[in-house]
This record gives C-alpha cells, sequence and structure tokens, in this order.
C-alpha cells in the first residue's frame, strides 16, 4: 500500500515489534555456509538505486544491502557502530564527533581496486544532500544538522543547531563516495551514479539486466566479514498475483511484501516460511475540517462510533494489525495505553449526531437546516488492490447504517496528492502516515502546518494541541515528553481529526533453505550479510 | 444474386476494407418469404444478437429500476467470496459478500449509454468525415486522410490510458476517445463507397435524375449504401468499449468501485484466479463473451441480409 | 510476371515516408497537447516522499532547466528529437532512446509473434470457409471458436494460460525466467505470444475480413471461368484474395495489438514497452511518453508503408493514380 512516507524514517523506538530471527541464532558465523543466490521479487521496478534520490521503498531496501551508514540498528534496534567506530556527543547536546572505521573500502570500480573510504565521504555526502539542487526526501530529516566538518581523514564533526533527542539514531544515513557522482555539488538522477552506485554494503552491484533485474554479488571486502550468500538479484514484477506464483514456483525465493490475499495460500505451503514485520505505519480516515459538516467534533466522533474496525482488520487482514487511538506506536513509549479506541457503536453514533443537529430525513439520510450530510470519500488508485477497495466500502456501508452518505471517488495517485494536499477539495481520505522515530507530530497536526502542500491537509487548528506539540519537541527529558506525548495522544483521540483505524502487519515469505533471516521492519536487508543457504539447498 | 451486383470493381476498393459490394439498389424487390431468401445460419445469428441486445436492454433498465435481486452495493462482511448457489446468491458473492448477479446486471450501466456515445461518435464522425472526403474530395481529402491516418498512428491502449491517468478514470472520458478513435475506419470505408458508387455512375445518374444533394447524399448512399456497414460498425464498437473498459480496469484505469463493470468484476475475481478460485471472475468474463459474441453475429447476420448475400 | 515496378516502388516509398514524417510530427504534438493540459505537475515523481514547497518546485525546474511555455517546452523537445536526443527519464535518468531501443524491440517480437499466431489461425479459417463455404463440421465450429475467444478480456485468458501451463505442464512462463533455462529461452515466450495472438480481440474481424475478400474474390467472373476450364487460379486469388488483405490487417492491427501488448507484458513481466507505458503514464515522466507514442506511431506506419508496397508492387497501374 502507498504509504504517505512524509516523515521518511524508521520508527526507533519502538518495542512493539521484533526483527524476528527464524531460525536458531545460536549457530556461530563461522559456521554458516557462504554461497547460493537468493532471487527476490518486488511488486514495481526500482526508480534509482542510491540512497539519496531514491524515494520509494524498493530502491531504499536495494540501497540498504548496497550502502552503510555511520551508525546502524542491531535486530533490538539498538544503535551500533558502523561505518563510525565510536563518536562522542558534547554535553549541551549540539556537537557529536565520529570516529571513522580505517579498514572500510569503496566496491571497486572497472577493475580497479576500491578507494578507501574516509572523512572526505562523509562530509561531501552530507553537503551534496543539503545542496538545493539536490532532490531527496532526506533533506527535511537533516534540517537540524548546522554542518559537517572533516577534522581529520578518519574523524568528522556534525554541529547541530539544535539539541534533537534521538539524534544519534539519525546518522545512520546512508553514505556515498566523493569519487562516485560526476557532479561534485549536487545529485540528479540524469548522473550515472545513481543506476551504477558505489557502495561499502555487503553486495556490490554486478548488472542491470534488460528486464532491470538487479543482479548483486557478495562483497568479499567487506568491513563486517564477507556476506554468506553470494548473490541477490532483485526480480520485478508488475502483477502481484504472478509474483505470488513465481514463489510458489520456485522462481523466486522471496517476496519482501506478500499480499495479504495471497497469505493463505503460503502459510498452506510447508516449503515457505512467513514473517511477520511491523509496517510501522497506520491508516486512518482523515477529515477536511474545512468543510463545516466536518467541523463540529460530535460528527466525526460519531463516524469513529459508526466504524466497526475489529471487524475489519480481521475479514480483510486475518486480523493481522493493531488497532490503535491515536497517532503514535502501538508499544511506544509514546502510546498512551489509557485511550481506548472508540467502541462500534452505532446506537451512539446516531445520538451523537442528534446531538450535532442533525436529524434522520425521509430518505434515511441525516440533515441539518435541509443539508443532507453527503461527504466525498477521496481515494488513490491502487492497481489490483482490494485491501484498500475493502476498507473504503466498509466505511461507506458503516456510515450508511447511521445515515450519512458517503460517496467513493478513486483518484490516480499523482492527483490524488494533488486534490488533497494542494487543493483541499476533498470531504474524507483514507491514507497511511510512516510513525516518525521520535514520536514528533508536529507536521501533522500543528496549525502552522496548514497550507498547501503542507501535512496537516485537515487544517486541524487547536491552540492547546500547537503548545503541546511545540513544548514536547523543545524537552530533552524524557519523561517529561512522554508525559506530554500522553496528553496530546488523549486529546487527538477525542478532538478526532482523524479516525485511528489500526497499523498492520506485514508478511515476508521465503523459501525455508534461507536461514538466520532476520528482517528490519523499515528497511527490510539490513541484516542480510548474515543470511545464509545450506550448501545442499544452494543447487537450483 | 441481384442484377446489380457487381462483378469487378476497381483494385484501390479492394485494398481498402470491406463490405463494398453494392446492395439495395432501387428496384430490388424480392417477393421470397424471409427463410428462403436469407441463409439459415445468418437468421439464427441475428436472432441471437437480438436476444443478447434484448437481455442488455432489459438488464438495462432492471437496473434502471432496480429490479434485481440484491442491491448490488450492499456488501456482506460475513460472505465474501461465497460460491455459487451458496448463501443465497444465485452466482455467488464477490471480494466485498455482494451478490454478483445482482452486480452483473447492474454492469450493463456502465457501458451502454457510454458505449452508445463512443459509437455515435465514431458513426457520426466518420459519416461526415467519409462524405466529406468521398463527396468533395480534393484538399479536403487530403485533409481528412491525414486525420485518419494520425488518429490510426496511435495504439489505442495507450493513448486512453494516457488521457485517464493524466486527467481522471472516468467512463466518459474512455468512450470519447474511443470513439475518436473509431472514426478513420468508418469515414475509410464510407469514403471508398461513395467513391466506388461514382466509378459506377451511380451518382452522376443521381444527379441526372434531378435528386438534390442531400437526397443523394443521405438517402441514396448513407441509407440504401451504407446501412450495413454501419451497422457492422456500430455492433463491433459497442463489443470494443466492453472489452477497452475491461482491460483498463486491469491497468487500474477502468470504471471505479463502488460502481460495477464486467471489467472490474473480472478484474477483482481474477485476482482470486491463480489460487484456483475461477467462478468470481468466470461469470463477468462469460457475460462479456456472451454480449460480444452476440453484437458481432448481429453485425455479420445483418450485413449479410442487407447486403443480400446469400450462400448459392 | 519478372517485372518489378522498381519506379513506383520508389516513388511509394517516398510519399509514404513523407507522410510519416508528418504524422509523426502530428502524433508528438497530440500527445504533448494532453500532457501540457493534464493538471500536476511532471517532476511530481521525483518529490514523492516529501511534500514540497512552491520553491522547491521551482527549484526542479532550473535544476532540470525546463522551458515554462509550451511552446518553448515543445519545441526544444522536438529540436533535441531532430539531433537525436531523446531525452532521460524523469523517473529513472537514463537515457531514452537506448532504453526505447532495449524495449521496443521486445514489444516488436511479442507483437509481431502474436500477429503471426493470429493469421496462423485465421487463414486457413477463413480460406477454409471462403473456399467450401460453410461447412457445419469444420469451418462453422473454428470460426466460432474465433469469435469466442476473442470476446474474452486478454488478461483472463492470460491467466488461464499461466494456471494450465503451472498445473498441466508444470512450467512457468514468464519471459523473465527464461534465463536460468538455457536453450530453451524461447519456449517461455510463447505462451506470453500465444495469449496475445489469440486474445487481442482481432481474430474474429481477421477471419471475416479475409473470408469476405476470399469469398469475393473466387466469385469473381474471369475467375469462375478459368476454373471452369481447369486453369490454376491460384497465384491470382493468392494475390488479390490474400496477400492484400493480409498485408492490410497486419497494418491495420499493429495499433490493437500494441495497445494488448500493455496487459499481456504486465502479466507476463515482459520487458517491453507497453509496460513501460503504464509506468510513464502514471509518472507522467513526458520524455518517456513522447518516446514510447513516436516509436509506437513508428511501428504503425511502418506497417502501413508494408501494405503499400505491396500493393504497388502488385498493381503498379494503381499508384500511378
Amino acid at each position: 500500500m502507498k504509504q504517505l512516507s512524509v516523515i521518511f524514517v524508521l520508527a526507533l523506538s519502538l518495542s512493539g515489534f521484533a526483527a524476528g530471527v527464524s531460525q536458531a541464532a545460536d549457530v556461530r558465523k563461522t559456521a554458516r555456509p557462504t554461497g547460493g543466490a537468493l532471487n527476490y521479487g518486488e511488486y514495481g521496478r526500482p526508480a534509482t538505486l542510491d540512497p539519496i534520490t531514491s524515494n520509494e521503498m524498493i530502491s531504499m531496501r536495494i540501497s540498504e544491502l548496497l550502502f552503510n551508514g555511520l551508525v546502524g540498528i542491531n535486530e533490538r534496534q539498538d544503535v551500533v557502530p558502523e561505518l563510525a567506530q565510536s563518536w562522542d556527543a558534547s554535553k549541551d547536546g549540539r556537537v557529536y564527533t565520529f570516529n571513522l572505521r580505517k579498514d572500510v573500502t569503496w566496491h571497486p570500480k572497472n577493475g580497479e581496486a576500491g578507494l578507501p573510504f574516509t572523512a572526505n565521504d562523509v562530509v561531501f555526502t552530507y553537503n551534496i544532500m543539503m545542496h538545493p539542487k539536490t532532490i531527496t526526501p532526506l533533506k527535511v530529516r537533516f534540517e537540524f544538522i548546522e554542518k559537517a566538518e572533516k577534522l581529520d581523514d578518519y574523524t568528522v564533526r556534525f554541529t547541530l543547531k539544535r539539541p534533537v533527542l534521538n539524534a544519534l539514531a539519525k546518522f545512520s544515513f546512508k553514505i556515498i563516495p566523493k569519487h562516485g557522482p560526476k557532479n561534485s555539488l549536487y545529485l540528479t538522477r540524469e548522473d550515472s551514479f545513481v543506476q551504477q552506485p558505489i557502495g561499502t554494503g555487503p553486495y556490490m552491484l554486478n548488472n542491470i539486466t534488460a528486464d532491470r533485474e538487479i543482479v548483486m554479488v557478495a562483497n568479499e571486502k567487506y568491513f563486517k566479514g564477507r556476506p554468506n550468500i553470494d548473490q541477490f538479484v532483485t526480480k520485478p514484477f508488475a502483477d502481484q498475483n504472478i509474483l505470488t506464483q513465481a514463489l510458489t514456483f520456485n522462481a523466486i525465493d522471496m517476496i519482501v511484501l506478500v499480499n495479504p490475499r495471497s497469505i493463505a495460500e503460503i502459510q498452506g505451503d510447508k516449503r515457505f516460511i512467513l514473517q511477520p514485520y511491523n509496517a510501522l505505519s497506520y491508516s486512518f480516515f482523515g477529515y477536511n475540517l474545512r468543510n463545516p459538516l466536518l467541523n463540529d467534533k460530535r460528527v466525526r466522533q460519531a463516524f469513529g462510533h459508526a466504524l466497526n474496525r475489529q471487524e475489519m482488520l480481521s475479514s480483510f487482514f486475518n486480523n493481522q494489525g493493531t488497532i490503535i487511538s491515536g497517532p503514535f506506536a502501538p508499544g511506544s513509549w509514546a502510546y498512551n495505553l489509557d485511550v481506548q479506541p472508540l467502541s462500534y457503536d452505532p446506537k451512539k453514533a446516531i445520538a451523537l449526531l442528534n446531538e450535532a443537529g442533525f436529524k434522520q430525513g425521509p430518505d434515511g439520510v441525516m440533515q441539518k437546516g435541509g443539508k443532507k450530510l453527503e461527504l466525498t470519500l477521496m481515494v488513490p488508485i491502487e492497481k489490483e488492490s482490494e485491501a484498500v477497495k475493502r476498507v473504503v466500502l466498509a466505511f461507506q456501508n458503516y456510515l450508511k447504517n447511521v445515515g450519512v452518505t458517503v460517496k467513493v471517488e478513486f483518484k490516480e495517485w499523482q492527483a490524488w496528492k494533488e486534490d488533497v494536499f494542494a487543493d483541499h477539495r476533498f470531504d474524507i481520505v483514507f491514507a497511511s502516515w510512516v510513525f516518525d522515530d521520535s514520536a514528533d507530530i508536529s507536521s501533522l497536526f500543528h496549525s502552522a502546518e496548514i497550507g498547501p502542500w503542507k501535512n496537516n491537509f485537515v487544517a486541524y487548528s487547536n491552540p492547546g494541541v500547537d503548545s503541546l506539540i511545540v513544548e514536547s519537541k523543545l524537552t530533552l527529558d524524557h519523561e517529561k515528553r512522554r508525559t506530554i506525548n500522553r496528553k496530546l495522544h488523549a486529546l487527538l483521540a477525542d478532538e478526532a481529526p482523524y479516525t485511528f483505524l489500526w497499523t498492520l502487519t506485514n508478511y515476508s515469505a521465503y523459501h525455508k533453505k534461507v536461514q538466520h533471516v532476520a528482517i528490519h521492519p523499515y528497511k527490510f536487508f539490513s541484516f542480510a550479510d548474515e543470511w545464509y543457504i545450506p550448501v545442499s539447498a544452494q543447487k537450483k | 444474386m441481384t442484377a446489380g451486383r457487381v462483378q469487378e470493381p476497381e483494385r484501390e476498393i479492394i485494398f481498402m476494407k470491406k463490405y463494398i459490394q453494392t446492395s439495395g439498389e432501387i428496384g430490388d424487390f424480392s417477393t421470397l418469404p424471409v427463410w428462403q431468401k436469407y441463409a439459415i445460419a445468418d437468421l439464427v445469428y441475428v436472432a441471437y444478437g437480438l436476444l443478447i441486445v434484448a437481455l442488455v436492454v432489459v438488464s438495462y433498465v432492471a437496473g434502471m429500476f432496480a429490479w434485481l435481486p440484491y442491491d448490488p452495493q450492499q456488501i456482506n462482511m460475513d460472505a465474501m467470496m461465497a460460491p455459487p448457489l451458496s448463501e443465497g446468491y444465485l452466482l455467488g458473492s464477490d471480494f466485498m459478500g455482494r451478490d454478483i448477479l445482482s452486480r452483473l446486471i447492474m454492469g450493463i450501466q456502465a457501458y451502454f449509454l457510454p458505449g452508445l456515445l463512443a459509437v455515435s461518435i465514431s458513426l457520426s464522425g466518420g459519416v461526415v468525415l467519409g462524405i466529406l472526403s468521398g463527396y468533395r474530395g480534393g484538399r479536403v481529402e487530403t485533409i481528412i486522410t491525414y486525420f485518419t491516418n494520425l488518429v490510426d498512428s496511435f495504439p489505442r491502449l495507450v493513448l486512453i490510458l494516457l488521457v485517464v491517468a493524466a486527467f481522471k478514470p472516468d467512463i466518459y472520458y474512455i468512450m470519447v476517445v474511443m470513439g475518436i478513435t473509431g472514426i478513420p475506419t468508418v469515414a475509410t470505408a464510407i469514403a471508398n463507397k461513395i467513391r466506388f458508387l461514382a466509378q459506377k455512375n451511380f451518382i452522376e445518374a443521381a444527379i441526372a435524375l434531378g435528386l438534390r444533394t442531400r437526397v443523394i447524399i443521405v438517402k441514396h448512399i448513407l441509407w440504401y449504401n451504407c446501412r450495413a456497414l454501419l451497422i457492422i460498425h456500430a455492433t463491433i464498437g459497442m463489443g470494443e468499449a466492453i472489452l477497452l473498459e475491461t482491460s483498463l480496469s486491469y491497468l487500474g484505469f477502468g470504471v471505479q468501485e463502488p460502481v460495477s463493470s464486467w471489467g472490474n468484476m473480472v478484474q477483482s475475481g481474477a485476482n482470486y484466479f491463480l489460487q484456483g478460485n475461477f467462478w468470481p471472475s468466470t461469470a463477468p468474463a462469460l457475460a462479456i463473451m456472451f454480449t460480444i459474441l452476440g453484437f458481432n453475429l448481429l453485425g455479420d447476420g445483418l450485413n449479410n441480409i442487407l447486403e443480400d448475400r446469400r450462400e448459392k | 510476371m519478372r517485372y518489378i515496378p522498381l519506379k513506383a516502388l520508389i516513388l511509394t516509398l517516398l510519399k509514404e515516408l513523407g507522410l510519416a514524417f508528418l504524422l509523426l510530427l502530428g502524433v508528438s504534438f497530440v500527445v504533448f497537447a494532453i500532457l501540457y493540459a493534464a493538471p500536476g505537475d511532471q517532476f511530481n515523481v521525483l518529490l514523492e516522499g516529501q511534500l514540497p514547497t512552491e520553491e522547491a518546485r521551482a527549484g526542479i525546474r532550473e535544476a532540470i532547466g525546463t522551458a515554462q511555455t509550451w511552446y518553448g517546452q515543445y519545441s526544444s523537445w522536438l529540436l533535441n528529437v531532430l539531433s537525436g536526443n531523446f531525452g532521460t527519464s524523469v523517473r529513472t535518468g537514463l537515457p531514452v532512446a537506448a532504453e526505447l531501443l532495449n524495449v521496443s524491440l521486445n514489444t516488436l517480437y511479442l507483437t509481431l509473434g502474436s500477429m503471426a499466431v493470429t493469421l496462423l489461425i485465421a487463414v486457413p479459417i477463413a480460406l477454409y470457409s471462403s473456399v467450401r463455404g460453410h461447412s457445419v463440421v469444420i469451418s462453422w465450429p473454428l470460426t466460432m471458436l474465433g469469435y469466442v475467444i476473442s470476446a474474452l478480456p486478454v488478461f483472463w485468458l492470460a491467466y488461464i494460460a499461466i494456471y494450465i501451463s503451472i498445473h498441466s505442464f508444470d512450467f512457468f512462463p514468464l519471459a523473465s525466467m527464461s534465463e536460468s533455462q538455457g536453450g530453451n529461452a524461447w519456449l517461455y515466450t510463447l505462451v506470453p505470444v500465444l495469449v496475445l495472438g489469440l486474445g487481442s480481440g482481432t481474430i474474429s474481424e481477421v477471419i471475416r475480413n479475409l473470408r469476405e475478400e476470399m469469398t469475393r474474390v473466387m466469385a469473381e467472373d474471369y475467375l469462375r471461368t478459368a476454373r471452369a476450364k481447369g486453369a490454376s487460379v491460384w497465384r491470382h486469388a493468392f494475390k488479390e484474395g490474400l496477400l492484400l488483405p493480409v498485408t492490410e490487417i497486419i497494418a491495420s492491427k499493429i495499433p490493437f495489438m500494441l495497445g494488448g501488448a500493455v496487459i499481456v507484458e504486465q502479466i507476463f513481466n515482459w520487458p517491453g514497452m507497453g509496460r513501460m507505458a503504464w509506468q510513464a503514464a502514471q509518472d507522467r515522466d513526458f520524455p518517456v511518453i513522447m518516446g514510447i507514442a513516436l516509436v509506437a506511431a513508428a511501428f504503425v506506419r511502418a506497417g502501413s508503408l508494408l501494405q503499400r508496397m505491396v500493393c504497388t508492387a502488385v498493381n503498379p497501374q494503381q499508384a500511378r493514380d
């Protein structure tokens, strides 16, 4: 499902999910055989392969194999050294100094030996990322950094504009080589580097076939040790049904994201393992508060009561997800468990609508002052995704039961974004957001974020929420933040600018010959260098 | 075999297509009964075709007044993907537990008026351009030929895909573009027909008889000589409208939920096809097949009958 | 019959090429007009994953260097194309010309293969029923079969084909899977070609056209005379009743096949132009869409050129009129 990955980050502070390790982790690394190839299927083709210009999940997953950040995140979600072997943070939290590894080399290019990785590359990456002519979704994320300086060849210092909570985790952005891009000032997609990237990661790009299959081979000189599997191949598919069939026919070994309708089919097949991982995003119905009909919070609450979220979750998603009541990841420190999701209670919904002045007309449709409660629900088109269709059709039906007419309008993705974010021509939208890693919701609900191409597209404005958001952002005291966020959660649940639905469990499916598979919920391939295929299963 | 049957038309006409044989010349009064006058096969085709057309019209009316077994929009989350003849659903239910039969009947609404619109654009545009080009000739003809060639140079599906992706997936947008892309075939056929009639001095004779241009064009050219051709194109056009919407539904840009169309029904059902769940897509696919077959055979049969091309 | 109307052929060739040039110009302009009139921004795909400010949009325009006015955009594109530069894809940054060359050859293969399938099925049926008349045993059922198949949605037919090949032949017919199969790679391309050939909705029309033409030619007086006298009429019947209509059908059905290719390429993972077109249409990838439109139109014109040449070769007098 397409996500509004405006907050293009992973939730670090989550504890509710496990990067599941399917096989016993006690197999020692030395005991793991090398060799074999893993063909994994993706729905769609990657646009670019570098970590800077890429802005969709397929490319991002590939860049996880090809590149490294200064720091990484391990399976327990701790920050661990990667290209930086150690770091210091100043007391005021504004200066971070990284000591880099000295044994890292870039992937060799054109048969020449790989160049060493140095501080120059780090500074270069930061500068190219922030250059105004580089188009990258990362820029917004790193505006808190004031500057990056090279102290010596293996030491880099970052100065922040203001102290930021969890700043260290943000240095997991991928580093690109100074000798990579042709243009040393900014990176555009016309630069050949975006298709022929050079990284430090466990795998290096071998070639791209005419079909845009991406063949990556093990980096023998990977600084963490050579990865076990010899070859990773990305196979792009244009039809999800065929993607599933390809797996069951052993034409591919892994599907990154299984379509919900195929889960039952794969589950019944003993050859494959279905591994859950958290989607790190949540779905919601958002209401355009510019519409006077929706400006009354009782109307929005009534909608929340009209929906049977549990029924939708179990009928459409095999119950694989968690119903939420606010904009924070369930299980994270910011989530307020005291706030219950609105119960399914159509009678209460009708009562709330009556309270708001709506009376059922002769045709069963609620009306107030001769104006019918008729709303347009805007949904982006996704080819062959019935999950989205199901949810919006069910929504339409639930609201019909309480006398609200919903007109569903499907629009092509770009046109939908224009309508919702630029022209605000909608009453209700169905969409999903990626959770922010530091539970920062300022861009979603702060009144300063109302306007064309801003995230607060529902035009929610509440001085109380505004001040809490600012307070939460400024404080560095974790406990205090927690209290504020719990307050925010309760406020937003009550005010209901969104009807929060759920965060889903994604499934990856792979052949059981692939062992020791740990999956990062967002970047997916973070631990792929430790996966292995037993020698007996390596032959085709 | 009518007296005026022409045996050796000029070469050029042969290249351009179809149904060129002249017919319906004034004075052709056969007194044979219908079943002897025409081939049985043609009559069967027409009968089948008319049956389908009648079914389509009845379904359209039924849909208009909601005479359906169930409300086609009524979802039933307890009985999703029910097989045929279960849970009270004659043809089973779809991925939202909606009655497939009701949605099938309702699905005609998606094509009926839009399809007619597409066909009327093709036919009226084709007739006007065809007459202009065939009757006037000269520079007008050159310009029209350029236009028809231009339209023919687009793969239709790609053009429509571009339009719906750029603007919005609306069946009327689809059908207008489809209607426009259908113009060249009709225009070329009519222009060729007129050229052929002119070569046979048909038009000269009509002018000599003192007939007004309008009468010649409307009555003698269009009615007597082009009606079979127009019927064929109309029937093919209706069939193509359905298939085209189906293809677009697969690509995600056909008629959108919750409105039902046969195309989006096949598409949503086909998602379960490879898992071995055949029926949710089979019912609409067969509906498409029988309907298009009906249209095509109706066209074939009527063409043969109107052209009086009885098997000898 | 040794006379080859060389002069007429060259004349036709030149005329057609001139026309083709004008038509390609027209095609590119129409596509450009649609794209220009469409709401939204052609660089949206670059801004996916962020919500851009107006400045960011202006920045992109500056970085990529696109003219503001429509005639500025179109003429700069046109000048570039005339000098052989099709630009680079907005989405991938890859040069459009090289990409197109790759995918268009794949699509050409698929299209021509399917055309061959269509003809291999339609021609015998049409021939049989025109020579022998409607026979209840052979030609009628075959004709009906052709009609039925071409009335089925092509993607549904594709799913059926895949289901059958998986479950009955233990064979997964994706072109992209062929590399691992060594010498039998062509086998994997057979199913998509068959599906498109059967399911592009053209078989019924081809049967109908051919049957009409053949019947008409066979009924011509001198042919009947010749046959009555026992002379072979095949050469004439072949030229008039088969060669001409077949080339005409090839020419007129290329656009349909290209359209059907969009669907078939998606399902069978065929690395062709149709799949690229679908992606590009969603991304509003201006240079790619324009390039695809041009190549597709060039295919269509090539078919038409072939048809005119055959016509001229068969009937040189005709060309002179």
